[in-house]
């Protein structure tokens, strides 16, 4: 592709915007032109910009192809899948960290740090490196022209942390964000308007480190996310991976156990075995060479394509797994899927594309590059915001559902998964305390059952509550989801109109454990997870019914006889008791309740005896 | 229905103006259904309110106010968001149904915990049934036994919202005694939500036949 001349844009470079798929692996700039988004690549280089950072001994970062190159020859100074690291802590990132070849530490907010020359980088910063040299070679291709706008891309099953972490790349990298945008409903766009389509379509993404599937509806320019799955630690890599281990074990007898650690050495072999698996791609075998002169190391493994699919059968069935649950809450069986999209180098496997096949019972389409299309779908975001045409609607979806702790640390959901975006959800909070002018609460995103399962997004205090009475203050947080599904909280205590402070401490992945192994588990974990939640409803039940107990007995208790007084005095005591103690299961919660239920049952009998003949006498209910 | 202040054009919604463009921050913000010029109505037709959302959207969608300024985008999320959770609400016939009970001096779910009679001992069973399941490896009896019981689970939610339609259709007056049954429909509703979400989890963790 040569240069593209540009007319309009000569004098008003503030009127371009680009789209960039930021990938795991490969990352590419596009942006629309003449009624279509094109990609943007300056002559004689060849399309997208590798995600890979060579350290050179001066000290300077080398972006790209050539620090992919120079990987061969200094694995210890390359840096690859930087992707994986962001918005995470090293705790959440362990697996990762092993093909790393620095030292690895963490912020004191949490955020990993790669340690290279002496210099320790956070994956924002990395990152913005990459999206400067993607937009480098756009202006490039546009002739020298200076563009700072930009809509970047991330995963759909991005949480907020990770989602946070690529605007904060882009930011560094001197960018101005319009829009972070999904990557598979930025695939939707491209194809979409390419084959102007309507109907179902399940965008199938898997790259070199995520996986995602989104199901939408297309009609008119309307592109509606019903909804979307995935995992943030599924792709290329981990397939390369597979072969990885196996070459270790072979290795094992050949070379020192110290050196099988190796990180430089763990590197050569995680490129190695990624030829061999793009090989495999084409051809019925392949083989995996491993060369180290220095210690007379030569191996040479044949792999067949029979033997490389039923080693990476597992991973497949983890993307279908996904699929599974996306097409169970847009409420579609896979037959109602109208068209399947694949995206992503990945889907370049045989074996990945005959069950996908097999799982919608229908041929997917992949006429369109994979590699390209999500920033195409970029691109035509990008000209959407920047005014280019109302024609295309885009509704998409948060991935995750968010929710508060509860006292007895259940989650309380105050925004489902896969609600449409932006949405926002008010919640009233309130005072134990007299006077008390302060306000605690967790925030979390997850779908798991406790709160400690799911991923924290920061602990919020509310500050500056006016003092009153317990109960008195009624202060409405509002959680909001932005169109980039970013999440803001602001306050307000509503009996006095002051706006209450918020402070926030963020957990920027500090040590929170991995989000998609806890969706995972969600549903391997149904059981466990629903008693836990019954029994902190059970203890907060029983919290309600002991307080209206002993408000009855200061009503009524006169009126009881004395054995009965005692009967529930002490059903009282036994469940406040059992409320209080944690090692109780649900089952016995149940009892203590239930059997509060029971010996209360007479004074209840004369309450609503109180209550029906103050009713008689014409006062209002409330009033008794 | 109101006209824009701007341009007094009539509002198909009071979130922004179809004629001017002007965007609104309405204090109080307007009910789901004021949101999308609906009146409330316990019938509701789909095809219309999806309609209507495409039409506000249109006008309101933060994308097409990204290049006029920070204060525009604000008031532009809040509108959509506003806008979204109104079709969310008006198209699920529990929430819209919790909605108009509410709206009309109902009691709460806090307020009336009861439920239909005969419905306690369903609610048991089912547990059992689910218990038993969760227990038992994919493939024996009695996870077979579930696919039964999900399709009775959605039959009985399909009856309660019939009785729910018939509390609610015509809409009762203000504090009505039929507000009070509805929320114990309501509240059943509730269990067979649970109880069909846990079955769906049960299903989506054993590996299917594909
Ligand atoms: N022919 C092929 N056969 C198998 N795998 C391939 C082939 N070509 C590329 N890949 C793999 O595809 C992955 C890169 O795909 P892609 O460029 O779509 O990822 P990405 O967009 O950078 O990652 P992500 O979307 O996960 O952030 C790598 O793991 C690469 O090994
Ligand atoms: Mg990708």
């Amino acid at each position: 592709m040569g240069f593209i001349e540009l007319n309009v844009l000569n004098n008003a470079s503030s009127n371009v915007a680009l789209g960039i798929d930021l990938g795991t692996t490969n990352s590419l700039g596009a942006m629309w032109k003449d009624g279509r988004p094109i990609v943007l690549h300056p002559e004689g280089s060849c399309g997208y910009v590798p995600s890979a950072l060579h350290f050179s001994e001066q000290g300077a970062v080398i972006v790209g192809r050539e620090a992919r190159e120079l990987a061969l020859v200094d694995p210890a100074h390359t840096l690859f899948s930087i992707k994986r690291f962001m918005g995470r802590g090293l705790k959440d990132v362990e697996n990762d960290a092993r093909s790393v070849p620095c030292p690895l530490s963490e912020t004191a907010n949490g955020v990993v740090q790669f340690e290279m020359r002496g210099r320790k980088y956070t994956p924002q910063e990395l990152s913005a490196l990459i999206l400067m040299k993607v937009k480098d070679q756009a202006c490039k291709a546009l002739g020298g022209l200076e563009v700072t706008k930009v809509v970047v891309t991330v995963p759909a099953y991005f949480d907020d942390a990770q989602r946070q972490a690529t605007r904060d790349a882009a930011r560094i990298a001197g960018l101005d964000v319009l829009r972070i945008v999904n990557e598979p409903t930025a695939a939707s766009l491209a194809y979409g308007l390419d084959q102007r389509k309507r109907g179902t379509v399940a965008v199938y993404d898997l790259g070199g480190g995520t996986f995602d599937v989104s199901i939408l509806s297309i009609e008119e320019g309307v592109f509606q996310v019903l909804a979307t799955n995935g995992d943030t630690h599924l792709g290329g890599d981990d397939f390369d991976r597979t072969l990885v281990e196996i070459a270790r074990k072979e290795l094992a007898a050949l070379m020192r156990p110290s050196a099988l650690e190796d990180r430089a050495f763990l590197q050569l072999l995680r490129l190695a075995a990624e030829r061999c698996k793009i090989e495999l791609s084409t051809d019925p075998e392949a083989y995996m060479h491993v060369s180290l002169p220095e210690s007379g190391v030569q191996w040479r493994r044949k792999f067949t394509r029979h033997e490389y699919d039923a080693l990476t059968a597992h991973l497949i069935e983890r993307t279908l797994h996904s699929c599974r649950r996306a097409l169970a809450d847009a409420k579609l069986a896979p037959e109602q899927i109208d068209e399947v999209v694949l995206v992503g180098g990945s889907t370049r496997m045989p074996s990945v594309r005959s069950r996908v096949e097999k799982f919608f019972g229908r041929k997917p389409h992949c006429e369109l590059n994979p590699d390209e299309v999500v920033a195409l779908g970029a691109a035509v975001q990008a000209h959407v915001l920047m005014g280019g045409t109302r024609e295309v609607l885009l509704m998409d979806v948060t991935p995750l559902s968010l929710g508060i702790e509860t006292m007895g640390g259940a989650v309380s959901k105050i925004i489902q998964r896969n609600s449409t975006i932006p949405c926002q959800a008010t919640e009233g909070f309130t005072t134990y305390v007299d006077g008390q002018n302060g306000i605690d609460f967790h925030v979390v995103q997850g779908e798991r059952e406790l709160a400690t399962d799911c991923r924290s997004l920061g602990r919020f205090k509310l500050k500056g509550i006016p003092a009153l009475p317990a109960g008195m203050p009624r202060v409405a947080v509002r959680f909001h989801i932005d169109a980039n599904g970013l999440l803001t909280v602001t306050a307000k205590e509503e009996s006095t109109g002051t706006s209450a402070r918020i402070e926030i401490q963020p957990m920027n992945g500090l040590s929170d454990g991995e989000i998609e192994s806890m969706l995972n588990s969600a549903y391997r974990n149904a059981r466990e997870d629903f008693d836990a939640r019954r029994a902190a409803d059970l203890r907060i039940e029983i919290g309600t019914m002991a307080r209206a107990t002993e408000r009855g007995l200061s009503q009524a208790g006169p009126a009881l006889d004395r054995e009965t007084r005692r009967d529930v005095e002490d059903a009282l005591g036994a469940a406040r008791r059992s409320a209080a103690d944690a090692r109780l299961d649900a089952v016995a919660l149940q009892k203590h309740r239930d059997e509060l239920e029971r010996a209360t049952l007479p004074l209840a009998a004369l309450l609503m005896d109180h209550v029906a003949k103050a009713a008689l006498s014409g006062k209002r209910l409330d009033e008794v | 229905m109101a006209v824009c202040s701007k341009c007094a054009a009539q509002l198909e919604t009071p979130l922004a103006c179809g004629a001017c463009g002007s965007l609104f921050a309405p204090d109080p913000e307007p009910t789901p259904f004021e949101c999308l010029g609906l009146t409330p109505d316990f019938d509701v037709d789909a095809a219309e309110v999806r309609r209507r959302l495409l039409r506000a959207s249109r006008l309101v969608h933060p994308d097409f106010h990204g290049a006029s300024g920070e204060q525009s985008r604000a008031a532009a999320e809040r509108a959509t968001a506003a806008l979204n959770r109104a079709h969310a609400l008006v198209l699920d016939p529990a929430a819209r149904a919790d909605w108009l009970v509410r709206s009309l001096g109902g009691p709460s779910e806090s307020q009336v915990r009861s439920m239909p009679q005969d419905f306690l001992m369903e609610v048991m069973e089912w547990n059992e049934a689910l218990d038993a399941a969760r227990g038992s490896a994919p493939g024996s009896a009695a996870r077979v036994g579930l696919e039964a019981l999900e399709a009775s689970l959605a039959e009985r939610r399909a009856s309660v919202l019939r009785e729910v339609r018939r509390l609610l259709v015509p809409l009762p007056a203000r504090e009505a005694p039929a507000l009070a049954l509805a929320r114990a429909q309501l509240n059943a509703l509730r269990y067979l939500a649970n109880a069909l979400d846990q079955l769906e989890a049960l299903r989506l963790d054993s590996p299917s036949p594909r």
